[in-house]
């Protein structure tokens, strides 16, 4: 008997994978790092992912849960050879309550499936990661994913009521539940940005969000990418919070032009994407107002979206950024920092700098609503010392994002590739805390291990945890 | 052992796919069973791992590759521009290549040379058509052994190769038509509808005699030899025409990417076109009338290589529109209807489950009339659509109202 003796067992022979070829697929998720896979397994039902959790448990493997694959930490990657439990196949929409403005969800339904669900209800799913059309809600869960729309909207953990969720020993939870604001400790909260290291999620009670009335997309393109940067600090500073801002630098544009051909202005040094919703009288002031920021801040083009379909592809090629940059370079590597506002424009100087030094081709693309950046190195990883480089180089970044007051992870979550950094964000004490909770569910560290927390952030075991027994090759 | 042929996926055509996985929830059979490894992303991460030597070509390989479609919705979806259905017939050639006892013999010489022989293709027709007629086959006339969803065949078909037709009025050119391997005796109808529309437009229309098979379905199997063959045949044979008019999307889409397999094949490729754009383009120009709405709905149908591999979704509508039909969009649009060549033989179940979501759509759409511009998609429609609804090419309802009839 084996792993995959139980599993094909439990599951049966299709939905259990064992080839070599068919764990190297399961390996990476959108990101750079690849991991080592002991067994792939596609649940359909809480009780198959109960049925998997025992058999790993019995094996003594330890489990990672997985969406589509489409994070870009590392969340998803294991750090020693895992069975993979990719939930994509328990992507059932189980019950639509409009009256109560929730769903209860499969965590594999597709976060754009959902909105286009319940849109025609007059309702949709609102955060809105850029890979919304391919990301599960339960990566989303798992990550706390952000998207354009967070900005006026919030991330994941405002929308996710209750969660059931199987844990470590087998046994399925309910946490949370449809009171907006659950009594005693909010474990629901505490399990949404946990990458699977809480239990795997099987089920999912989400907010369902009224469609606004109506909507009005502006494309502000700018001499100067400070000219952009001065918009969005205006615009909140006038009080206006609308549902996006968005940013784009010349290199960025022109890639994600030639793939939409949606008339993205190329040569402007930076295009902003703005976007107001709401009462059409408030919609219309509230445009007016932004364009005329704009103009003070030098736009040299405002194009207000004429219909549903053009919004639709200015959206396409904002949310097509991080592919279209293949068309430069065969990787790329993606960071996810977050700074204060009013720093926007000192942080992106910092970080044109960066990439000057190190001589690698930068392209940016970020939430500027809430300062929330995503620089993304294209490379060559075949070149001698490319990915070297770029790792130092991403470092570098991180920290100026940190000395200027910012945070580790706008959205991707911490994964595998902020792991490391979390010791200089927070304290020993902190981390000690951090470990504590995580324990609390899962004490034999079988769930998704070696993510999020730095090794040794236990006080108590501190330079006692043995070292990874396989490091991921980034 | 790594790639061994010179036609596997090259280096350039792997690198260029960043796995970001926007392609994923375009490919049907990512959507039907949750699997990377049935996953664009997943084929080309396995093919990269053949080109880096850490895995074989082995049955699970070849597997992952042939469960895919060739829809190429993944390329559509492709902010990196992976150029995915190059990359899929390379690693088909490799399989062919290195695994050659993988694949029964008798469907390898269907695809790579029965079927572009027309005298084969004839006789087996006669021998269907005359089935029809005795009511052999398993469940109603369409149905002949394992190939469903046919139109009623002619018992004497008469091919349009080596045939003209002159143009109506003053000629504005000549455009060659491509008669095709099973368009001319099972579709005999669509041609004719073709070469009555272009005569109209101002055309003559050729078929020239020494034209083959377009060979797609050779290149989708990885029969590279027989690939090269023909389309060196269609290259001399379709010399110094303005236009080269197809009127099956599979083989238009192949046509347009002759420049990988022939000498001069890029010359031909750029003067493909689909009979839907150029009719499209007549209209525009104000060559042919526009009729006006009659009430009457048509769902158009959008087959994977005219959408996916040729992008081209307005002009079939157009022409729907134009013979005064109010055109309706199947949803979801672009996914594949399960036909995809030889896939409804080699994949019954899921082209199956694909069938019946489209028929599905279709119940919902409300139309009485569906146009599918390629062959393979119609016969899969009639497959599985209500028996009430009609499955034409969008050319013919335009060469009816042209011609006054319904």
């Amino acid at each position: 008997m084996s792993l995959v003796d139980d599993l094909v067992a439990a599951l049966g022979a299709d939905r259990v994978k064992a080839h070599p070829l068919e764990l190297r697929v399961y390996d990476k998720d959108a990101g750079v790092a690849r991991g080592p896979v002991a067994a792939v397994a596609l649940p359909e039902s809480t009780a198959e992912v109960v049925a998997c959790v025992k058999a790993a448990r019995t094996w003594g493997v330890p489990i990672v849960a997985r969406g589509a694959g489409t994070g870009l930490a590392g969340g998803a990657v294991p750090t020693e050879p895992a069975l993979i439990v990719a939930l994509t196949r328990m992507n059932t929409i189980h019950e639509v309550d409009l009256e109560n403005r929730t769903a209860w969800v499969g965590p594999g339904v597709i976060n754009l499936d959902l909105s286009a669900h319940t849109t025609p209800m007059g309702f949709h799913y609102a955060p809105d990661p850029s890979s919304q059309s391919v990301c599960t809600i339960g990566g989303n869960v798992g990550t706390n994913a952000g998207g354009p729309h967070c900005l006026a909207e919030g991330t994941t953990v405002a929308h996710i009521l209750a969660v059931e969720m199987v844990t470590v020993d087998g046994e399925i939870v309910e946490l949370g539940g449809p009171a907006p604001d659950p009594i005693g400790l909010d474990l629901r909260a505490v399990v949404v940005g946990s990458e699977g290291t809480m239990g795997l999620v099987t089920r999912v009670l989400v907010k369902l969000t009224p469609n606004a009335p109506d909507v009005r997309t502006l494309l502000l393109a700018y001499p100067t990418i400070e000219g952009a940067a001065e918009t969005v600090s205006q615009t909140i500073a006038a009080g206006i919070i609308p549902a996006a801002l968005e940013i784009m630098d010349r290199p960025m544009v022109q890639a994600v032009e030639n793939f939409v051909h949606a008339g993205y202005p190329t040569e402007s040094a930076a295009v902003l994407l703005a976007e107001v919703t709401g009462h059409p009288a408030a919609v219309t002031a509230e445009a007016g107002q932004i364009e005329r920021i704009a103009l003070q801040a030098g736009t040299t083009e405002v194009r207000s979206a004429v219909d549903a379909a053009e919004r639709d592809l200015l959206w396409l090629g904002r949310k097509s950024a991080f592919g279209a940059v293949a068309q430069s370079a065969p990787d790329y590597y993606l960071h996810d920092t977050v700074v204060p506002r009013t720093r926007l424009v000192e942080t992106m100087t910092r970080l044109y700098e960066i990439a000057d030094r190190f001589e690698i081709s930068m392209l940016n693309v970020f939430h500027a609503g809430d300062g929330n950046l995503h620089p993304l190195v294209a490379f060559d990883g075949r070149d001698e010392g490319a990915r070297e480089r770029v790792m130092e180089a991403a470092e570098e970044m991180v920290r100026v994002s940190l000395e200027v007051g910012g945070s580790l992870s706008g959205e991707h979550g911490i994964g595998l590739e902020k792991r490391d950094l979390m010791a200089d964000v927070f304290s020993p004490i902190d981390l000690d805390a951090q470990a504590r909770l995580r324990d609390a569910f899962d004490p034999d560290g079988a769930l998704n291990p070696g993510k999020i927390l730095p090794h040794g952030s236990r006080c108590y075991d501190f330079g006692m945890q043995p070292p990874l027994s396989q490091e991921p090759a980034l | 052992m790594g790639w061994i042929t010179g036609a596997a996926p090259t280096q350039a055509q792997l690198d260029a796919c960043v796995t970001c996985g926007l392609c994923l929830p375009h490919c049907p059979t990512y959507r039907a069973t949750g699997d990377e490894a049935a996953s664009p992303r997943g084929r080309l991460t396995a093919m990269a791992a053949i080109a880096d030597g850490i895995a074989e070509v082995d049955e699970t390989f070849a597997e992952m590759m042939s469960f895919c479609l060739q829809c190429r919705a993944c390329e559509t979806a492709c902010p990196s521009l992976v150029p995915f259905g190059r990359a899929m017939e390379g690693a088909r050639a490799e399989i062919a290549a290195q695994l050659p006892g993988r694949r029964r013999s008798a469907r390898r010489w269907l695809v790579g040379s029965a079927i572009a022989n027309p005298t084969l293709v004839g006789a087996a027709s006669f021998g269907a058509a005359v089935a029809q007629r005795i009511g052999v086959g398993r469940s109603g006339a369409g149905t002949i052994g394992k190939v469903r969803g046919l139109r009623r065949l002619p018992l004497r078909s008469s091919s349009t190769r080596g045939k003209s037709w002159p143009a109506r009025g003053v000629p504005r050119g000549t455009v060659a038509l491509l008669s095709g391997c099973v368009q001319d005796p099972w579709f005999a109808e669509v041609h004719e509808a073709t070469i009555s529309v272009l005569r109209a437009g101002g055309f003559d229309v050729v078929a020239p005699p020494t034209q083959a098979c377009c060979g797609a379905l050779a290149a989708h199997d990885g029969a590279v030899a027989q690939t090269r063959a023909l389309a060196a045949a269609n290259v001399a044979a379709f010399d110094g025409f303005e236009y080269v008019v197809t009127d099956a999307a599979g083989c238009g889409a192949h046509l347009k990417e002759y420049g990988h397999w022939a000498e001069g094949g890029d010359v031909l490729a750029a003067r493909v076109v689909d009979v839907t754009e150029l009719v499209a383009q007549l209209l525009d120009d104000g060559q042919l009338p526009e009729f006006g709405s009659r009430g009457q709905r048509v769902a158009v149908q959008d087959p994977c290589h005219l959408r996916h591999a040729q992008r081209i979704t307005v002009a079939p509508r157009r022409v729907v529109a134009a013979a005064g039909f109010d055109v309706v969009d199947l949803d979801p649009s672009g996914r594949c209807c399960g036909a995809a060549g030889m896939y409804t033989i080699t994949y019954p179940e899921m082209s199956e489950s694909l069938g019946r979501a489209k028929a599905d759509e279709i119940d919902r759409s409300g139309a009485a009339v569906v146009a599918s511009a390629n062959p393979g998609c119609e016969m899969q429609l009639r497959s599985y659509a209500d028996e009430a609804v009609r499955i034409v090419h969008p050319i013919e309802l335009y060469a009816a109202a042209l011609q006054g009839r319904d």
